[in-house]
Formats: C-alpha cells, structure tokens, sequence
C-alpha cells in the first residue's frame, strides 16, 4: 500500500563528508505523505548528520533531497525559502530564542512569512500553544522553562504554520517518561488532524516503536533496514538486534593495528 | 626538518587569516546585499532591531565615553603643558590638545571601547546562539541570519560610532580646557576661542571617518567570531575574548594606515 | 474558497467551503467580523470546508470572541468532518456552539 503513496521525502543516494570523513555513504529513503517515519541508530550512526541534510542545512558531497518535489540540492534561495513555509522543525534542544517570550518565539513564522492580521497570530499562537499543554504559557521567557516545557514549545512553533513536513529531532532525550509519552500522543494526534507527514530522529525504542509507521535504521552512515515496526522487531539482522537488545557492538579486532594505535607506531614498524 | 615545519605553519597561517578576512568580506558583502535587496524581495532588515541595537550600544555607553575623552583630554594637556614649558610655549597646548583628539584619540577611544562593550557582546550573543541552535533554527524558519542578526549591528554600529566619537571629541576637548584653565591660567572662553580657530571641518571629518571604518571592522569581527563558536559555554567565552582581541588589533592597524595615508 | 451569504429568518448564514489555508483566511475573517459588526445574528456553514488550517481557526475564534462580547448569536453548522477533527484537535468542539443544519441553528 505505502508503495501507491505519494513520496513528499525523496532521498536518493546521499553522500556527505565532514571534512575528509564520509559520514553517510549513499542513502536512499522515501517518505510517504501522512506517515511517521522514524529513523533510528545509535550515536554515531549518522542519524543527525542526516537529519541536517534533510533540513538543506548543509550542500551534500552528492546525491539528491527532494522535498515536497523539489530537489533542495539544488535550489535557490528564493525557492528554498518558499519551501521552509511548509517545513517545520523542533531541535533536540528546543533552540527557542532567548531573547524572545514564548509566544514570541511561536509567533515569529508567522510574522516572518505572513501578513495575517496581529489578533489572527496571536489566536494562532495561542491555539499552537494550548495543543502542547502550554495554555496561558506565551508571556513567559524561555529561561522560565522546564527542559519538557522548552520542547513543547519548541514544537508549537514548529507547527506554527501548519507545515506538511514535521521533523522532529530526539523528543523524547532528556525528558522523564510520562513527558516524553505525551508528546508520543501528540504526535500521533497531529498526524492525524493535519495530516502531516512527521520525520522523528531518536535512539530511544519506545518511542520509536509506539509512533512510527516505518522506521529506517541507519549504522555507520548506511541504511541498514527500512520496514514496519513488526519488520524491524523481526529482523534477523545482526546489528539491528544489538540496537534493540541494547547489545554493545561486538568488532573483530586486527591485534597488530591495534597494537600499532595504542602505540602509535606505524604498523610496518612494529 | 623543523625549518620545515615551521615553514608549513607560516603557510597554514597565512591561508587562514586570507580566509579570515575573506569570511569577513562576505559577511560585508551579504549585509549590504540584505540591506539593499531584502526590501524587495519582502525579507527587509528589521527597523526596530536597529534602533534597539542602536540604544544598547549608543545610548548606554555615553557616559563611560565622556567620562573616558574628559580624562584623555585632561593627560594631553597635563602632557602637552609639561612638553612646551621646556620652549616656554605652553599656551601654544591648544592646538596639540585640538588637533590630536579630534584626528585621533576620541575615534581610538570610542572605537576601543565599543569594541570592548558591543563587539564583544555581539560575539556572544550570536555565539551563544550557535551554540543552542538557535541560528539553525533561524534558518530553517526561513530567516537569514545575517539579515536579522549582522545587518542591523552593522547599521547601528555605523550611526552610532561616528556620534559617539563627535561626543568625544566634545568631552576631551572640555577636559584639556579645565585643566588648562587651571594650570596655564587661559580662561574657559579663550581657550574655546583659540580652539575654534585652530580646528577645521577636515580635522573633525578625519576622526569620524575612521569611526565608519572602525564600525564595519567591529561588527564584521564580532558577528564572524560570534558565528565560528564550537563546543558549548566555553567556545563561546573563548570566541569572546578573541572577538575583542582581534577588533582592537584591528582597530590599531586601520587607524595607523589611515593616518599614514591622511596625514602626509 | 468558497463563500456565500445567505439571509434566513432574520440570521445571516455565511457558508465556506474547501479550503481555507493561509491565503484566504484573511478574507474568511473580514466577512465574519463584518456580519458580527453589523450585529447581525450569525451562523458559519462549514459542511463544504475540504480543509481548515489554524489561520481559519483563529478567524472562527475571533469572530465567536467579538460576537460574545457584542451580545449577538454565533454558532457553527454542520462542520465536516476534516474540519471537526482541527476543532477536536484543539478541544475547540467543546467551545463554539454546534449545530447540525441551519434549522437546529434557528431554533
């Protein structure tokens, strides 16, 4: 079925490099319109890295990003910004601007991008901020936050112009469980009100495994398994087991390069 | 062999600072571009961000820029009376007293300080942002950071500088007068009168010109060190003290160039 | 969009219908607040709204918060069901009065 359905994420053969370092060695992902998808690993495994790239933060080594189809590798500037319009981001921690209250902070999408009346944005921040539970929050300033507050509120304005595509980046790190299950069910429930399309990057399985309709594991900046819950559960494959059993991973060693590390000698000298 | 390596550091050097001062080019070039473009494309520069800009760094730091010129004028006449006693010459101080703050102390002093106030504060501001993400999240907002962030520093800083510095100029020349009045025993109003005489527009216009120079260099050296900031709370003090090392470094360098070039 | 003001039994009917998102909402607003204005007693038709984004919400709000404290009758006709879902979504069902047709609204 999922086959059938519009991809709005279109990732083919994506290659970065962080300096001399290649950190994702050509990955491939679509992203249905309307699905959760989860894309989880460890640290390490590129997940954020990817993330970045998916935001058009950063200009890949090679490869494509299409988004919403339009391929962001390569367009300008003026187009990029018309796709942000529809593009919502939460960071893994917050990033609300300081400087700014709450209300503020949601607000400012919609100052930037729209010439809606002031008492329309005020109503819709608001309204963004009562489906976080931050009702009657707005007059606060970010630094009054609890750390599952600033989340919340990160989300609101990231939803603030009821973007299609929802990127959420670790929800659930750092918050106590009940915090971090709420915003599993707001997801959920925004998916199925706005019929956003939601992207969630976490290490945490639980979560992962309560909202995603499909999960990508990367490791090692690679795909190693795209499928349903119940695919990723069943999976036979090695590495993606010691990921949901928590296993560390287990390396065979070359004693005479380890050797040749701990001693930092080359190894034809050793 | 170790020649060697030196050699290669000298050279490695070398390509950062050229990168340096190419990144600072850039950040020149894309706040002019934001400035005069932006309008147009309905992604303006923020008028209130200016003027908030413009309080933080101007406003406020006018009592510290007079009381600074006062005391500055006040050595260069303590010096200047001391060096034409051994010519018998000290009521001729007023021209060296009138001459030196406008062409050159009131911009150095103001330039240092805001520099030491605002450069900093902006290489903070913006590196703690970094730090935070926030000017990730700017971006995916869809706001050019140096838009909302570099261009309004960057216009504030060109208005308030050069005023700043005609502020000083005021204070400096004041504290040489009371000091003078007091040592030599010239009257507050011959000395105004002497001053009047001595100064032309070119001498005052010598000192704000550097202070539009010293504006740019600040901003652009703020926000590019604001922007490099890694690695938490203490990258952030580390670019901070950097940004202001490196603007007064700065500082120093374009005004002796400047005066070389305006003075012979 | 599609608006239509019709007059039945003294209220005015303001019927909207597909989508109001960011570009129309704007004018959704203007025509509710000029009917609450006019004090005219108000009944918004949203069985043809395809889709409704918060901007649209945010209008309704408005329009029901200046109706109250203007004393005049507002309520919300037989919202369709991408539309309830928003209202649901931001408890909003438990806020505005609902009507299931025109004639539940003239009672």
């Amino acid at each position: 079925m999922n086959s059938e359905r519009e991809a709005v994420i279109r990732v083919r053969d994506l290659v970065t490099h962080y300096g001399e370092r290649q950190i994702l060695k050509g990955v491939s992902l679509d992203v249905h319109a309307g699905e959760i998808m989860v894309i989880m690993g460890g640290s390490g495994s590129g997940k954020s890295t990817f993330l970045r790239f998916l935001l058009g933060l950063h200009q890949p080594t090679s490869g494509s990003i299409e988004l919403l189809g339009q391929d962001i590798t390569q367009l300008d500037s003026q187009g990029m910004y018309e796709l942000r319009k529809k593009m919502g981001v939460s960071f893994q921690g917050g990033a609300l601007f300081n400087s700014m209250t709450v209300g503020e902070n949601v607000q400012l999408p919609l100052r930037e991008h729209t010439e809606l009346d002031d008492a329309t944005i005020e109503i819709m921040s608001r309204l963004k901020l009562e489906l976080v539970n931050l009702g009657g929050f707005d007059r606060l300033m970010p630094a009054q936050l609890s750390g599952g507050m600033v989340k919340r509120a990160a989300l609101a304005r990231a939803i603030a112009m009821d973007p299609r595509l929802l990127f959420f980046d670790e929800p659930s790190a750092g918050l106590d469980p009940v915090v971090s299950a709420e915003l599993d069910e707001l997801i959920l429930k925004l998916r199925d009100a706005l019929n956003m399309t939601i992207v969630v990057v976490t290490h945490e399985l639980d979560s992962a495994f309560k909202i995603a309709d499909r999960i990508t594991v990367l490791d090692q900046g690679d795909i190693l398994l795209v499928g349903t819950v119940e695919e990723v559960r069943n999976s036979d494959n090695r590495r993606v087991q010691d990921l949901l059993n928590r296993r560390p991973r287990e390396e065979v060693i070359d004693p005479d390069a380890y050797m040749a590390r701990l001693t930092d000698t080359p190894l034809n000298e050793l | 062999m170790n020649a060697l390596r030196g050699l290669e550091n000298l050279g490695r050097g070398t390509v950062r600072a050229v990168e340096e001062v190419g990144y600072l080019g850039a950040l020149l070039a894309e706040s002019l571009y934001w400035l005069f473009v932006g309008p147009f494309r309905k992604q303006p520069v923020r008028v209130e961000a200016v003027f908030q800009q413009m309080r933080q760094v101007g406003v406020n730091a006018v009592p510290i820029v007079l009381m600074l010129a006062f005391g500055v004028g006040v050595m260069l006449a303590i010096q200047g009376i001391h060096t034409m006693k051994t010519f018998g010459a000290e009521s001729k101080v007023v021209i060296g007293i009138a001459l030196s703050v406008t062409r050159e102390f009131s911009s150095l002093i103001v330039g240092i300080l805001v520099a030491g106030r605002s450069g900093s504060a902006m290489a903070a501001r913006i590196g703690t942002m970094v730090v935070n993400q926030e000017i990730d999240a700017l971006r995916v907002i869809g706001i050019n950071p140096v838009r909302y962030l570099v261009a309004p520093a960057l216009v504030a800083l060109l208005i308030v500088v050069p005023a700043l510095t005609v502020l000083a100029d005021i204070a400096a020349l004041f504290g040489g007068a009371v000091y003078t009045s007091l040592d030599v025993g010239i009257s507050l109003a011959a000395y105004a009168q002497d001053t009047a005489d001595v100064l032309t527009v070119d001498d005052v216009m010598q000192g704000v010109n550097k202070a539009f120079v010293f504006a740019v260099l600040i901003a652009l050296i703020g926000a590019a060190n604001g922007f490099g900031a890694t690695g938490g709370a203490e990258g952030v003090g580390k670019v901070t003290t950097r940004s202001v090392v490196m603007s007064i470094s700065a500082i120093v360098m374009a005004d002796m160039l400047f005066t070389f070039f305006l003075t012979r | 969009m599609q608006h239509a003001i019709t007059e039945r039994q003294g209220a005015s009917v303001l019927s909207l219908g597909g989508e109001i998102d960011l570009s129309n909402s704007p004018q959704a607003r203007k025509l509710i607040l000029a009917e609450i204005k006019a004090g005219n007693t108000l009944a918004i038709d949203l069985s043809g709204v395809s889709y409704i984004d918060s901007s649209g919400i945010a209008s309704l709000v408005e329009g029901y918060q200046k109706a109250k404290s203007g004393g005049s009758r507002f309520g919300l006709v037989a919202v369709s069901e991408p539309a309830m879902k928003v209202l649901k979504l931001a408890r909003l069902d438990q806020v505005f009065p609902l009507f299931a047709s025109v004639d539940d609204f003239l009672v």
